[in-house]
C-alpha cells in the first residue's frame, strides 16, 4: 500500500484525556451540584467544530466516556513534522520556510477567532506526505479546557514553551509565536533542543533567557552549531530573533509575521500551486473524500465506527479492574484515602487514527449521481434506494447507504434554499437525516437568516430574568450540550432575545423546553435557533404566550376534547364521565409542543412530522398518546389517571407519529377550526367564519363542526367516506336532500337508550363504520343532541354540519336532489 | 504570582446620529477581556441612555462592533504584553522564587503526563487481576472453582476442628472449675480458684494461638500456591486458543440464596429521559449476604469469580458503631472461613484501615489537610478532638472480598444510633449523607449492585413501632431515589440493582407494608404492551 493510499484512509483521528474531578462534594453558587468538567469541555469544544481553514485540522466531535474521560475526534493529515523531519533530513531551507509560513497562517486564523493554541510543537504540525500542505493539529485543547482549568495536566510541550507561560501567563498569542520560532530553529540548525536535559533544567534554561539577550545565539552556542547561526540568512535570523524576544511586546503578531519579506517566495509558490489544474492525483481521489469531513465522520460512525473501541485497541483506554482502585476510607466531607493513582489515568498524548478503508469500500459502488445529486434534471431522478423508504425510521436512520444518499441530497437542497423550498418540503415528508436536521427544520419553517438576531438586546435585565435563571438548570439537563455552561449561556440569550423581540408576549414556563430542541440542533448557530423558534411559535402556538392566555388555551383544549370524541368516542366518553378534563394534564403538552414531557431524541422524531403539518397537528399527537394508553385509561379512575399522567410513561414514539399522521390526514380541515389559530388566508363563504364558533359552543358541543365546503369536497371526491345523517322530517327529506344520505327524523327517535339498534334503522352500524358521520338538521340543537347520542354509542368521526341543512342550498353547482 | 491583575480602560465611540449630529457613547472596559462579553458591551454602548434606539435599526451596531473589536484586540494584546513584561522583569530581578516555579512545573509534568512520569509497570495486583479475569472467562473456570472449594474445605475443616477443640477444652475446664467452686472454703481458697482461672486461660489461649498460627501459615501457603497456579494457567492459555466462557459475567444473574421474603420491581427514574433500574426489597440477615462463599454447593462461587475484576461489582452497606472502627464480628468470621486469594485477609485489611484512621486523625489535629498526596479530595476534614482516633457518623471504610457469597465490597458505614431507642432523622443526617457518598463511590468504581439497610438498622427491636419503621423506610427510599436520579449526572457506572435490606426478624405484615411503599415512592415502570397497529 502506497503512502498516498494510507494517507487517504487516515483522514480522521482521536485523542483522549481525563477531565479534572471536582474535589469532594461542592455545590455551585446556585445551590445545584457542579457540572462535571467533561461536560463543560464538551460545551466549549462545540465552537471549535466551526473552524474551517486549510491550515487547521478540523474538529469533528467530542465524546464523553465513563468516569470523566473525554475523547476528541478531529481531522488528520499525513504525518507529523516530527516524523517527517526524521524521514527527510535535513530539510531544505525553502521547505522550512513553507512550513513556517503555513503554520503561522494557522496561528493567525486562530488569533482572529480569539483563540490561542499554546501547544505548538512538531507533533502537532502535520504535513501531507509530499510535504506541500501543512496543518496545525490539536490546537483547541487550550480553549476547550478553559486554559487548562478543566484538566489536571499542563498544556504544551515544555521545551517550546515561552518564558511568560512558565510564569503562569496564558492567552497571549505571542507565546505561540515563540513556540513556532523554536520549532523552526530546531529544523534550521538541525538540532534537537536540550535532548538530554532533565525537565527541571529545561525550565531553568527557558527562564534564564530572561536575563540574557539573544536567545537564538545562546541556543546555537549551547548546541555547538554557532557556525550555522552565523551563516544563516540575515533576514531569517532577524525574524527568528524577534520571534524569540523574551519580552512579548517585541515579538511580532502572527499577522505581522506573515507580512515579512522572507515569505515572498513561499507566497508566490503557494499561489502558483493553487493556479495549477487538478493534478491526476486529486482527480483519482475517491468521490467520498471530496465530501465534507463532518459527513464522512457521520458515515464512519454509521458504518460501525466506534471511537472508544479504536482507542481500546491501541491501549489508550486501559481498563483496570475497578475493585483495585477503591478508596479505603471516605469521610463525610468527601475526603478519602485512596490507593495511589494508576498510570492509566495520566495524560497520554498518543494519536489514534480512525481508518476509513471499510467505509470507502462500502460506498465505492455507489454511482456518482448519489454523491452529487442533480436536482433540476428530470432525466436523472434521485430515485436511489426508494425501496428503503418502506422500512421503519429507526432502520433507515442506521442504514449507511440510505443516510449517505439523504445527506447528500439534503445538503444540495439546502445549498439551493430558498429556491428549493418546495422540493425540500417534499423530501422532508419522507424523513429527515439526523445530521442536517437543524438547517432542514429552519428551512421548513421558512427561516431566512438576516442578521436580525444580532440587533436584539439579550443582556439588559428584565423582570423575567429570575424565572429564566431558575428554569435553565432544569431544562433537559440529561443532555450533555444543554447542561454545559455554554449551553446554559446560549439558552439564556435565546430566551431573553425572544422575550425582548415580543413585547406583546410574556415568558411562560415551558418556553425553555420549547427552545431546547432548536438550541440542541443549532448549537453553533444561535441565530438559526432563534429564528426557528421565532417562526415556530406563531405557527403552532399563536397567542399562547399572551399574559392572559386563558381564552386561547381553553379554546385549544375544548377542541382537543372534541377531536378526542371524533377519533376515540369511547375514551372521550370515559374521561368525561370521570371528569378527567384536558386542563388537568394537557396544558404542558401543548404549551411546550410535548418538549417538556419527552426526552430530546423522541421530540426530534415527533417534530420532524410536526414541522410538515399545520397548527392542528399537535392535537392529533395528543390523541395518539391517549390512544396508546387507551386500555389503561379505560380501566382507570380519576386518581389513577392523575398519577399516570403526573409522570408520563414511556410512549412508543414511532407508533405515536404514525397514528397522529393518519388521523391528521383523515380529518377534514374545518373540523380543527379554531378562532385563535394562525390563518394564512381569509375564510371563504362556505368555510367556518373566524368568529362563528365561540368558546361556549365548543364547550357545549361534544362533536366538532364541519364546514359545507368540506362536505362538498367529500361528496365530490370520496363519497364513500361520507355518511350524512339527515335529521329533518320525512316530508322535508322527500322535498330535497343530499343523495345517499340517511334520513333519521329527529322527532321520531328515542335517545334514552344508548344503542344504535334503538334507532331501528337497518344496518346503520355498517353504514357508519369507517366514515365521517355528518349530522345535518335545520335545528342546530337537534344535531348536537343526536351527535352526543352517536358518541355515546361509540360511533367514530361524528361531526355536525356548521349552519345546518340550509347552507347546502347555497352550494353551486347544486348537489341536492328531490324524490 | 500576580496573574489576577486587571486594567480598566474607557472606550469612546463617536458616531453621527440619524439627524447627522456628532454623538458619542462610552463604556469602561476591563482587561483581560473575555470575547464572550463583546455583545454585552455593545448592548451597553447602545443602551437607551447612551444612544437613540433608532440607531439599532440603522445598523449602527455593525460599525460599533467593528470598532469595539479593534479596540479590544489592541488593548488586550497590550495588556497581556505588559503583564508578561512585568512578571518577566520580576523574574529576571529574582523578585520571585524561581526554584519554586521550577519545582512546581516539574512536579506537574511528572505527575500528570505519561510522557514524563517515572514509568512503573502495572502492579502485581493489576497483572494478577488481568490474568484471573481472563482465566475465569475461559474453560478453566471450573478448575478454578474446584480448587478454591478444595482449599476452602481444608481451612473450614481446620476452623471447625479448632472450634470443637476449644469447646471440649471449655467444657472440661468448666467442670473442673465447677468442682473447685463447690469445694470453695472447704478444700480450696479463692486464691486457688484465681490460679486455676489464670491457668485455664493460658491453656485456652495457647490452643487458640496454636491453631491461629497454623491457619495463618496454611492460608499463606494456599494463597501462594493458588496465585502461582493461576499465573501458570494463564501462560498455558496463551499457547492454546482461548475458548469463550460458557456464561456471561453479569454477576447478578443468579442469586441462588433464598432470603425469607423478597419482592422485585423495575423502575424508571428521570423526568424526561428515563433510566431503568431494578429494586429488590428483601428481609435477610446481613451476615447471610456475606456468608462464606464455598460453604455450600452453589452457583455463587461462579458469579462472584466472574464479577470480581469486571465492571459490575456487588456491594453491601453494613452499619457499624463508631466506638471502634470494627467490622461486624460475624462477617469477619465468615471471611476467615477460607483463604482470601485476591486481597489481604480481612484482619490485615482492618489493621491497615485502623492505621489510616490514626493518620487521618493526627492530620486533622495538626490542621493540614493537603499533606496526604494520595487523598482524592482536598475538602478540609473537620477537626476532631485530639487523641480520639476514630471515624464519625457518616464516614465509612471499605473492605474487599473474594470469598463471600454475595458481595465483593463491603461499605462499613459508621452509625451510632443506640440499639434500643429509635430516633428520628431527616434527610440531612450524616448517615444519609454517608449513604450518598457510598452511592457516589459505587458509581465511580463500577459497583452496579448495591444493598443498603432500608431501616438503617440490622435488627428489629421492641421500640421500633410500625409507624417508626414506615417513616424511616420512606426517608431512606426517598433519599435513595434522589441520589439515584442525581447519579445520572455523575458520569460513572449506573446502578443497575438497588437492594433494600430489611432485618430478618421483621414481621411478615410489616414487610408487606414496606414493600408496598416501593412502587409509590419509586415510579414503577408500566408494562409496555405491544399492539398491532396495522389493523
Amino acid at each position: 500500500m502506497g503512502t498516498r493510499e494510507r494517507e487517504r484512509e487516515c483522514r480522521l483521528c482521536a485523542v483522549t484525556f481525563f477531565a479534572k474531578l471536582h474535589p469532594g462534594d461542592v455545590c455551585g453558587s446556585n445551590g445545584l451540584p457542579l457540572t462535571p468538567n467533561s461536560i463543560a469541555i464538551l460545551g466549549r469544544a462545540q465552537k471549535l467544530k466551526e473552524l474551517q481553514d486549510e491550515h487547521l485540522c478540523q474538529y469533528l466531535d467530542v465524546i464523553r466516556g465513563k468516569h470523566e474521560r473525554t475523547i476528541v475526534v478531529s481531522e488528520y493529515l499525513g504525518l507529523s513534522l516530527e516524523d517527517y523531519a526524521m524521514r527527510h533530513p535535513p530539510l531544505a531551507i525553502a521547505q522550512i520556510l513553507r512550513i513556517f509560513y503555513q503554520v503561522a497562517c494557522g496561528i493567525n486564523v486562530l488569533s482572529r477567532h480569539h483563540l490561542v493554541a499554546h501547544n505548538v510543537e512538531p507533533k502537532h504540525i502535520l504535513l501531507s506526505s509530499d510535504g506541500q500542505r501543512v496543518k496545525l493539529f490539536n490546537y483547541g485543547l487550550h480553549h476547550m479546557t478553559k486554559g487548562g482549568a478543566y484538566v489536571p495536566f499542563p498544556i504544551g510541550n515544555i521545551r517550546y514553551m515561552a518564558p511568560e507561560r512558565l510564569l503562569g501567563l496564558n492567552g497571549n498569542v505571542k507565546s505561540d509565536v515563540w513556540s513556532l520560532a523554536l520549532v523552526m530553529v530546531e529544523l534550521i540548525l538541525q538540532i534537537e533542543l536540550w535532548p538530554k536535559l532533565k525537565l527541571s533544567n529545561v525550565v531553568r534554561k527557558i527562564l534564564a533567557f530572561g536575563k540574557s539577550n539573544g536567545a537564538l545565539e545562546k541556543i546555537a552556542r549551547e548546541h555547538q552549531c554557532h557556525e550555522r547561526y552565523v551563516q544563516m540568512d540575515q533576514r531569517l535570523r532577524q525574524l527568528l530573533e524577534s520571534c524569540l524576544s523574551v519580552l512579548p511586546k517585541r515579538r511580532p503578531l502572527p499577522g505581522e509575521l506573515l507580512e515579512h519579506p522572507i515569505f515572498e517566495e513561499v507566497l508566490l509558490d503557494l499561489k502558483k500551486q493553487k493556479m495549477q489544474p487538478l493534478s491526476p492525483e486529486t482527480e483519482h481521489l475517491p468521490l467520498l473524500l471530496r465530501c465534507p469531513l463532518s459527513q464522512i465522520y457521520h458515515l464512519w460512525q454509521l458504518a460501525g465506527g466506534d471511537v472508544q473501541a479504536e482507542l481500546k485497541k491501541e491501549g489508550l483506554i486501559r481498563s483496570e479492574a475497578p475493585i483495585l482502585g477503591l478508596p479505603q476510607i471516605v469521610r463525610l466531607s468527601g475526603a478519602s484515602v485512596c490507593p495511589g493513582r494508576s498510570q492509566a489515568q495520566l495524560m497520554d498524548d498518543r494519536v489514534v487514527p480512525l481508518r476509513l478503508k471499510a467505509l470507502l469500500q462500502r460506498l465505492s459502488g455507489l454511482p456518482a449521481a448519489v454523491y452529487f445529486p442533480l436536482l433540476h434534471s428530470p432525466r436523472f431522478p434521485a430515485h436511489f434506494a426508494r425501496e428503503l423508504q418502506e422500512l421503519p425510521l429507526v432502520i433507515r436512520e442506521k442504514d449507511i447507504e440510505y443516510q449517505f444518499q439523504r445527506v447528500r441530497l439534503f445538503a444540495r437542497l439546502l445549498q439551493g434554499y430558498p429556491h428549493t423550498a418546495e422540493q425540500l418540503q417534499r423530501e422532508a415528508a419522507v424523513d429527515v437525516p439526523p445530521l442536517l436536521r437543524g438547517p432542514i427544520w429552519a428551512a421548513l419553517l421558512e427561516v431566512v437568516p438576516n442578521g436580525s438576531y444580532a440587533k436584539i438586546d439579550k443582556f439588559t435585565s428584565t423582570s423575567t430574568d429570575r424565572q429564566i435563571e431558575v428554569d435553565i438548570p432544569r431544562c433537559h439537563q440529561y443532555d450533555e450540550l444543554l447542561s454545559s455552561p455554554d449551553g446554559h449561556r446560549k439558552l439564556r440569550r435565546l430566551l431573553k432575545a425572544w422575550v425582548t423581540a415580543h413585547p406583546q408576549y410574556v415568558y411562560w414556563q415551558g418556553l425553555d423546553s420549547l427552545t431546547a430542541p432548536f438550541l440542541y440542533l443549532n448549537f453553533n448557530n444561535e441565530e438559526l435557533a432563534f429564528l426557528s423558534l421565532f417562526k415556530f411559535i406563531p405557527k403552532y402556538l399563536q397567542w399562547f404566550f399572551l399574559k392572559d392566555n386563558s381564552a386561547v388555551i381553553k379554546e385549544y383544549l375544548s377542541k382537543f376534547s372534541q377531536l378526542t370524541a371524533f377519533h376515540e368516542p369511547l375514551l372521550a366518553q370515559h374521561l368525561a364521565s370521570i371528569s378527567f378534563i384536558p386542563e388537568l394534564f394537557a396544558i404542558p403538552w401543548f404549551l411546550t409542543m410535548f418538549s417538556h414531557v419527552f426526552p430530546l431524541h423522541k421530540i426530534l422524531h415527533l417534530w420532524d412530522k410536526l414541522m410538515l403539518g399545520d397548527s392542528s397537528y399537535p392535537l392529533f399527537i395528543g390523541i395518539a398518546i391517549l390512544r396508546q394508553l387507551r386500555s389503561t385509561l379505560l380501566t382507570s379512575g380519576f386518581n389513577e389517571c392523575i398519577l399516570l399522567f403526573s409522570d408520563l410513561p414511556d410512549i412508543v414514539m414511532d407508533g405515536c407519529v404514525l397514528e397522529s399522521q393518519k388521523m391528521y390526514e383523515a380529518t377534514p380541515k374545518s373540523i380543527t377550526h379554531r378562532q385563535h389559530a394562525l390563518r394564512l388566508q381569509p375564510p371563504q363563504a362556505l368555510d367556518i367564519g373566524v368568529a362563528d364558533v365561540e368558546l361556549k359552543h365548543l364547550q357545549q358541543e361534544q362533536c366538532p363542526r364541519i364546514s359545507a365546503k368540506d362536505v362538498q369536497f367529500l361528496l365530490d371526491n370520496s363519497p364513500a367516506e361520507l355518511a350524512l345523517i339527515d335529521l329533518r322530517s320525512v316530508v322535508e327529506f322527500g322535498r330535497v336532500h343530499v343523495p345517499h344520505s340517511i334520513n333519521i327524523p329527529f322527532a321520531t327517535v328515542q335517545l334514552g337508550e344508548q344503542r344504535l339498534e334503538a334507532l331501528q334503522v337497518p344496518q346503520l352500524e355498517a353504514q357508519l363504520r369507517g366514515k365521517i358521520v355528518v349530522c345535518v338538521s335545520n335545528i342546530h340543537q337537534h344535531s348536537v343532541e343526536f351527535s352526543h347520542f352517536l358518541v355515546a354509542c361509540g360511533v367514530q368521526r361524528t361531526c355536525i354540519l356548521h349552519k345546518g341543512f340550509n347552507v347546502l342550498h347555497s352550494i353551486e353547482p347544486n348537489i341536492l336532489i328531490s324524490n | 504570582m500576580d496573574s489576577t491583575a486587571t486594567r480598566t480602560l474607557p472606550f469612546v465611540y463617536k458616531y453621527k446620529n440619524h439627524k447627522g449630529q456628532d454623538c458619542e457613547s462610552r463604556l469602561d472596559i476591563t482587561f483581560p477581556f473575555d470575547q464572550e462579553n463583546l455583545e454585552e458591551c455593545i448592548t451597553q454602548l447602545m443602551a437607551p441612555n447612551q444612544m437613540d434606539p433608532m440607531m439599532r435599526y440603522l445598523d449602527e451596531n455593525i460599525k460599533l462592533e467593528r470598532e469595539l473589536q479593534k479596540f479590544v484586540d489592541t488593548e488586550q494584546q497590550n495588556f497581556l504584553d505588559d503583564q508578561a513584561e512585568k512578571l518577566l522583569k520580576q523574574a529576571a530581578n529574582e523578585e520571585m522564587d524561581i526554584e519554586a516555579i521550577v519545582r512546581d512545573t516539574e512536579r506537574l509534568y511528572k505527575e500528570e503526563l505519561l510522557q514524563f512520569a517515572d514509568r512503573v509497570g502495572p502492579s502485581d495486583a493489576d497483572i494478577f487481576a488481568q490474568s484471573f479475569h481472563r482465566l475465569v472467562h475461559s474453560s478453566s473456570l471450573e478448575d478454578i472453582l474446584k480448587r478454591e472449594r478444595a482449599y476452602a474445605k481444608v481451612v473450614s475443616d481446620m476452623t471447625d476442628l479448632m472450634d470443637s477443640e476449644v469447646e471440649t477444652l471449655n467444657n472440661s475446664q468448666q467442670q473442673e472449675m465447677d468442682s473447685q467452686i463447690n469445694q470453695l472454703d472447704i478444700t480450696t481458697t479463692s486464691e486457688d480458684i484465681n490460679n486455676l482461672l489464670a491457668q485455664q486461660y493460658t491453656t485456652q489461649n495457647y490452643v487458640r494461638k496454636r491453631y491461629e498460627s497454623e491457619l495463618e501459615a496454611m492460608m499463606g501457603h494456599q494463597k501462594n500456591e493458588y496465585r502461582n497456579w493461576i499465573t501458570s494457567q494463564v501462560s498455558q492459555m496463551f499457547q492454546v486458543s482461548p475458548v469463550a466462557t460458557p456464561l456471561g459475567n453479569r454477576s447478578s444473574m443468579f442469586v441462588s440464596q433464598q432470603p425469607s421474603m423478597e419482592e422485585s420491581f423495575t423502575i424508571h427514574l428521570g423526568s424526561q429521559l428515563k433510566h431503568m433500574h431494578n429494586i429488590r426489597i428483601l428481609s435477610a440477615n446481613v451476615t447471610e449476604l456475606c456468608s462464606p462463599l464455598h460453604a455450600e454447593e452453589s452457583l455463587n462461587g461462579l458469579n462472584m469469580a466472574l464479577g470480581l475484576y469486571s465492571s459490575s461489582l456487588c456491594g453491601v452497606v453494613v452499619l457499624t458503631p463508631s466506638i471502634q472502627a470494627q467490622a461486624n464480628k460475624n462477617i469477619i468470621k465468615n471471611a476467615n472461613k477460607s483463604t482470601e486469594f485476591h486481597f489481604e485477609q480481612i484482619d490485615v485489611q482492618m489493621e491497615k484501615i485502623e492505621k489510616q484512621i490514626k493518620n487521618l486523625t493526627t492530620e486533622d489535629s495538626s490542621g493540614s489537610s493537603t499533606s496526604n498526596s494520595s487523598a482524592e479530595g482536598s475538602g478540609t476534614p473537620s477537626p476532631t478532638k485530639k487523641s480520639v482516633p476514630r471515624l464519625k457518623t457518616g464516614d465509612f471504610f471499605i473492605t474487599k472480598h473474594s470469598n463471600l457469597s454475595q458481595t465483593h465490597v463491603i461499605f462499613h458505614l459508621i452509625s451510632d444510633e443506640p440499639i434500643n431507642s429509635p430516633s428520628e432523622i431527616n434527610s440531612r443526617h450524616p448517615v444519609i449523607l454517608g449513604l450518598r457518598n457510598i452511592l457516589k463511590t459505587a458509581s465511580r468504581h463500577d459497583i452496579t449492585t448495591l444493598t443498603i439497610p432500608a431501616l438503617l438498622r440490622h435488627e428489629m427491636s421492641e421500640d421500633m413501632t410500625v409507624q417508626w419503621c414506615i417513616r424511616r423506610a420512606e426517608l431512606v427510599f426517598k433519599c435513595a431515589k434522589g441520589f439515584m436520579i442525581e447519579s445520572a449526572s455523575w458520569g460513572g457506572a449506573e446502578l443497575s440493582t438497588l437492594q433494600l435490606l430489611l432485618p430478618d426478624d421483621i414481621s411478615e405484615s410489616l414487610f408487606t407494608t414496606l414493600a408496598g411503599m416501593v412502587p409509590s415512592v419509586f415510579h414503577v415502570a408500566n408494562p409496555k404492551i405491544l399492539v398491532d397497529t396495522s389493523k
